[in-house]
């Protein structure tokens, strides 16, 4: 109950899991995380429930190896379709005794097929049928082939593959080699899923070479425990089936597998608990994919959010030494302090004077011609191309990653992303307008203020100079002439003049410091919602990093689970081992073809020489099944 | 029986000259599209010129198929001896072995289908009682089967596909409709209808009315592949349908010997249409427009100082007739102050072509020109490139870049090697200073004079007799109007200098914007025209190629 619960939590994580990023491991990570909800769902969880359900042995393998005449000779009649033409079975048969019926047709196992018992429909059924020739306890499931041009019987075969309690996988001579057979065997063998093989449609004189080589095969891709049988290439009698001698091996075996409870219990036990313990790794591969496309994420993230820095600090050198932003602060301090034309020259002066020494004195050069009240221009066009340059390497960054060039790919179609947002330049034009506004309320506030202390100052000086006057004048017996007092004013005016040129100027350089952080930050602004551009993809895709630690928890728990609550013990009872005279028998069928319908008994009695591979014994992989 | 033959023999001569077109875009196209879009086309054209340059009196004919489907079988039916090993251990061939009917050994054309010597055989009996004469010129292969767990063998076999002229695909009851042949195998031949023959091998496992709808049943398989037309034939090797059917056909297509070519025709139908995307709009009419020439040039004057040095050259103007035409006693002041434009290192009249050019003392463009170029730029690229397809706006933007590093030295040499107009002295300024020497020279002549008679006035001795106009005398008049001449020359050429120097200014102006204009073609809209000219040559090629 405790796994039950615990394998159900796994099922709901990860069928929450998206891979969205099309990274190299993206698509086997869906594919494996469908296959493992599918088998969950199909077989894990259902089987779970009931234990003691009967066995089904699913029959699978490649086209026009013999599936459904093996299944229709096992249950002697014909349940299935057989035929010439490939592929020949394309609905999935369920063949079992009377009494297992009900089992199968409510659907507990492969909940999704819908259950049908005569005719065929299209789309995802099972045709379950009642075989009163079959003991009880045991299923036949003739599944379609692995290999044909049918997309669609593919992937029901293996979806059936994953929720078989044994696999019968029928071969043939002709296609014993075949690779795509061989990669479905290593996942039957990764999953631990119990597997028997059949060797069919073996050509006289064949066996000895082929039976040997294909165990070697087994003992290479580590299946060398697999109970194998080899049938000959045969001619069908009428109702198109094997003949009894022949598969009498094969029936005596499931016959022992089917009457013992025990051994039942064993295959179910090692199946299910292969298939729990492949859990473990194939969870770690999808948790690891999950890990890629969150470092992905944030590799995207990363570069989008240099190349956008990389911008921002354009545009700080741009504005760096300050002379093109003191222009607009002393255009504006002017306009608002009201100087005439001579004290705009006067003031412009003594800000390029003082420029001038702190070159002298620095070996800074002056960048005369940014003295310039233009400034509109200059801001736009520097902060355009920053954002122009920024999309264009955050695009060709992403470019070079795999996930980044696909995610280009899909947006092209609505934005452009290596290019600025359209409506970047008036955007821009809005926010140096913007930065202008906030410059003028800032000097609007300070030059009050700033021009007090000048005003003071300028007093200060004049009073100096007042009392040196009258020192003067008390010099020259106060005879104070129209001439001096016109002097004495107009240095005063002129003192007061030129002081307040200098400490405006000074207040401009605080002014334009200000604002220069003020655009800065303003431009920061605007680039981090170009930014976004790129980002806003990523969180569309919505990768979640906690996702990858939730998945191994959850696998974590169903090993918890595992390990608690073993399955009930069986009895150690092993397979019935492989019958040794199972080897291939019939004579071949002679070139001159007589038409199927005739009967052809196959003649011979099973020879005495058995195919030494087929006396092999059948070690159980699984731990303490064999024992 | 016969091959799917698609077209006229026109196309199938014509190949070589397809080729050559082919050729001709790779090189059009190559420095500005990217490899892998080119990699296919690249592979079709090399392997079209060694095939062509290798013998064309022999057809490759290569038999491919599942394992188990009888391939070696065939093989040796065909060449009607036992030279590859058949068996029922799987798989059973595993290197391409290869049978050659005729005198020549076709060595060097198997050397370039990779096949060892020792899987050579020579059919070279003739008047022996087996011999096909009209198989002469036939190169048989037997490839390794595309469906084992051998991968090898898959790789060797998808190396061979590509080099041979003529493909019989050997299938059996059993596999006909495996997947990895349809889909990986016979649905990639589409393009090579002509070359392709679909046998379904072992027919005599079957009765006749299932190999009759088993039969069928391929032909709708093959024909879902894309392969309509394609001749799919019932063969065995040892019983009823026998060969007859598919010797016939190999025999017309040796005699025919065009399969090669139907080969290449095919390779490059593929070619061309997986490239005709690349070059599917026609290239736009204004090649770079002028709209943006023009602010790249404004940009670009900006960038470079253009307005610094042409208001340098109209105050160096005004400085320099100062010089010439001022008063000479107050005129060596002016040497005080400096010459405007050798102040920026510029030569007045421009350096000439062969004299290597020092670098100006211009200031260096500011963070916002240099922004304002990199956009204008940009824009020249996009503008020229909007219209084109795939790749190509790329190319075009790259290729206005290509050059922008260039950019702010080729720019300080166009503008010192302007000529600025300031090299000749005008002749009025000689004449000027002429008279202005002249009025100076007879105020100091009138000077001497006094000076003289006021010594003599001082010594008491007589007063020298001097000539008068009017009641004034000539050294005072000299001395006065000289001096008063001078001053009055130098106010009525003030204006006349004031006009100069605005032509000045304008001249430079004219000529600067003349010079940066030759930089921005040359390093901007050069290149970028070189990419529009690619395209169009990439385009008239792949059209020639179709």
């Amino acid at each position: 109950v405790e796994l039950v619960r615990a394998l159900t939590e796994l099922r709901e994580a990860i069928a929450a899991t998206r891979y969205a990023l099309p990274l190299p491991t993206a698509d086997l990570a869906g594919d494996a995380a469908s296959a493992i909800v599918a088998q969950l769902d199909d077989y894990l969880l259902p089987r779970l429930r009931r234990l003691d359900a009967p066995l089904l042995v699913v029959v699978g393998g490649s086209t026009g190896a013999g599936k459904s005449t093996l299944v229709n000779s096992l249950v002697r009649a014909p349940v299935s379709v057989t035929g010439v033409l490939r592929p020949t079975t394309r609905t999935p048969v369920l063949v079992c005794h009377p009494h297992d019926a009900p089992w199968f047709t409510e659907s507990h196992l492969l909940p999704h097929l819908t259950r049908t018992t005569g005719v065929t429909v299209e789309g995802a059924s099972l045709q379950v049928v009642s075989a009163p020739a079959l003991r009880p306890g045991l299923a036949f499931l003739d599944a379609p082939d692995i290999d044909s041009v049918v997309d669609a019987n593919r992937a029901l075969a293996i979806q059936l593959l994953a929720a078989a309690d044994l696999w019968l996988f029928v071969t043939t001579a002709a296609r014993y080699a075949d690779a795509v057979p061989w990669d479905l065997l290593q996942v039957a063998r990764a999953r631990g899923t119990t597997v028997a093989l059949v060797l069919d449609r073996v050509p006289e004189g064949a066996a000895e070479q082929v039976a040997p080589h294909l165990a070697e095969m087994l003992a290479a891709y580590d299946l060398g425990g697999v109970p194998m049988f080899v049938l000959p290439e045969t001619r069908l009698d009428g109702l198109g089936l094997l003949s009894e001698q022949l598969v009498a091996p094969l029936a005596d075996w499931f016959g022992a597998l089917a009457s013992s409870a025990g051994a039942r219990a064993g295959v179910v036990r090692q199946t299910v608990d292969g298939a729990l313990r492949s859990l473990v790794p194939s969870i770690e591969g999808l948790a690891a994919a999950v890990d890629d496309q969150v470092a992905a994420v944030r590799a995207l993230r990363s570069s989008a959010h240099a190349a956008y820095q990389s911008a921002q600090s354009t545009v700080e050198q741009g504005v760096r030494d300050g002379g093109l932003l003191r222009g607009e602060v002393l255009a504006r301090w002017q306009e608002l302090v009201g100087t005439g034309d001579a004290m705009r020259a006067l003031q412009a002066r003594v800000g390029r004077a003082r420029d001038r020494i702190v070159a002298a004195i620095t070996g800074r050069t002056v960048a005369g011609s940014q003295f310039q009240a233009a400034v509109e221009h200059g801001l736009i066009t520097l902060v355009r191309s920053a954002a122009a340059d920024a999309a264009e390497q955050a695009a060709t960054a992403w470019r070079l990653h795999p996930a980044g060039a696909a995610l280009l790919a899909t947006e092209r179609g609505r934005v452009d992303l290596a290019a600025p947002s359209p409506d970047l330049p008036q955007r821009v034009e809005r926010l140096v307008r913007d930065w202008q506004r906030t410059v003028l309320d800032l000097v609007r506030t300070e030059a009050g203020n700033k021009r007090l202390i000048a005003r003071a100052s300028a007093y200060a000086v004049n009073a100096t100079g007042l009392l040196v006057m009258i020192s003067v004048f008390t010099a020259t017996s106060f005879i104070p002439t129209g001439l001096e007092v016109a002097v004495a004013g107009g240095t005063t005016v002129a003192a007061q003049k030129v002081l307040e040129a200098i400490f405006g100027d000074q207040a401009v350089r605080e002014l334009a410091e200000r604002a220069r952080s003020d655009l800065l930050h303003q431009v920061r602004t605007l680039l981090d919602t170009e930014e976004a551009r790129f980002t806003a993809i990523l969180d569309r895709a919505g990768v979640e990093a906690g996702t990858a630690d939730r998945l191994r928890a959850a696998v974590d728990a169903v090993e918890q689970a595992r390990r608690a609550a073993p399955l009930p013990d069986s009895p150690a009872v092993p397979l019935p081992p492989a019958p040794a005279g199972a080897g291939p028998t019939a004579p071949p069928a002679s070139a001159s073809a007589p038409p199927p319908s005739a009967p052809r008994p196959s003649a011979a009695p099973p020879s005495a020489a058995p195919a030494p591979a087929a006396a092999r014994a059948p070690g159980q992989g699984g731990d303490g099944v064999a024992r | 029986v016969s091959l799917a033959v698609r077209g006229g023999r026109s196309r199938v001569d014509s190949v070589i000259e397809r080729v050559e077109a082919l050729r001709r875009f790779l090189a059009a196209a190559q420095d500005h599209v990217p490899e892998p879009e080119l990699a296919p086309a690249r592979t079709v054209v090399d392997r079209a010129g060694q095939r062509l340059a290798l013998s064309r009196d022999h057809t490759v004919v290569a038999l491919a198929g599942t394992t188990g489907s009888g391939k070696s079988s065939l093989f040796n039916a065909l060449s009607r001896r036992r030279l590859s090993k058949v068996g029922v251990r799987r798989p059973t061939t595993g290197i391409a072995h290869a049978c050659v009917w005729g005198l020549e050994s076709a060595s060097t054309l198997l050397d370039w289908l990779g096949v060892p010597p020792n899987r050579r055989f020579l059919r070279d009996d003739p008047g022996a009682a087996d011999d096909d004469p009209a198989l002469r010129g036939l190169v048989l292969l037997d490839l390794p089967d595309l469906d084992s767990v051998e991968r090898s063998h898959r790789l060797e076999v998808d190396r061979l596909l590509a080099l041979v002229d003529l493909v019989v695909w050997v299938l059996d009851p059993q596999k006909y409709a495996d997947r990895v042949v349809h889909e990986q195998y016979l649905a990639q031949f589409r393009g090579h209808r002509d070359i392709t023959v679909v046998v379904l091998n072992q027919a005599d496992l079957l009765t006749p009315v299932d190999a009759e709808r088993c039969l069928a049943d391929l032909r709708r398989l093959v024909d879902d592949d894309g392969l309509d037309g394609v001749p799919v034939l019932a063969t065995s090797t040892v019983g009823a349908p026998g060969l007859a059917r598919l010797q016939d056909l190999l025999e017309r297509a040796v005699a025919a010997r065009q399969a090669a070519l139907r080969r290449l025709a095919g390779d490059v139908d593929a070619v061309v249409d997986d490239l005709a995307a690349l070059v599917d709009r026609a290239p736009p009419a204004d090649a770079v427009d002028r709209g943006a020439q023009r602010a790249l040039a404004d940009a670009l004057a900006q960038a470079a100082g253009v307005p610094a040095v042409v208001a340098a050259t109209r105050r160096a103007y005004v400085h320099r007739a100062g010089a010439a035409m001022g008063w000479p006693v107050l005129r060596w002041l002016r040497r005080l102050r400096p010459d405007p434009l050798r102040r920026l290192h510029l030569p007045s009249a421009g350096t000439r072509d062969n004299l290597p050019v020092p670098v100006s003392s211009l200031p260096g463009a500011t963070p916002a020109q240099r922004a304002s170029v990199g956009l204008a730029v940009r824009t020249v690229g996009e503008r020229a490139g909007g219209g084109l397809p795939g790749p190509w706006p790329a190319a075009t933007v790259s290729a206005a870049r290509r050059r922008l590093d260039d950019l702010p030295d080729a720019l300080d040499v166009a503008i010192a090697r302007t000529d600025l107009g300031l090299g000749r002295t005008p002749f009025w300024w000689r004449i000027v200073g002429a008279v202005q020497w002249l009025c100076t020279l007879a105020a100091f002549a009138g000077l001497v004079w006094l000076a003289v008679r006021y010594a003599l006035f001082a010594l008491g001795l007589p007063e020298l007799p001097g000539p008068r106009v009017g009641r004034l005398p000539l050294a005072t008049l000299l001395l006065l109007g000289g001096l008063l001449a001078g001053l009055l020359l130098g106010a009525l050429v003030r204006p006349l200098i004031g006009i100069g120097a605005g032509r000045a200014r304008r001249r430079a102006q004219a000529r600067l914007r003349a010079s940066i204009g030759e930089v921005a073609g040359e390093l901007v809209v050069e290149p970028v025209r070189t990419v529009l000219l690619a395209y169009g040559e990439a385009r008239a090629a792949l059209r020639s190629a179709r």
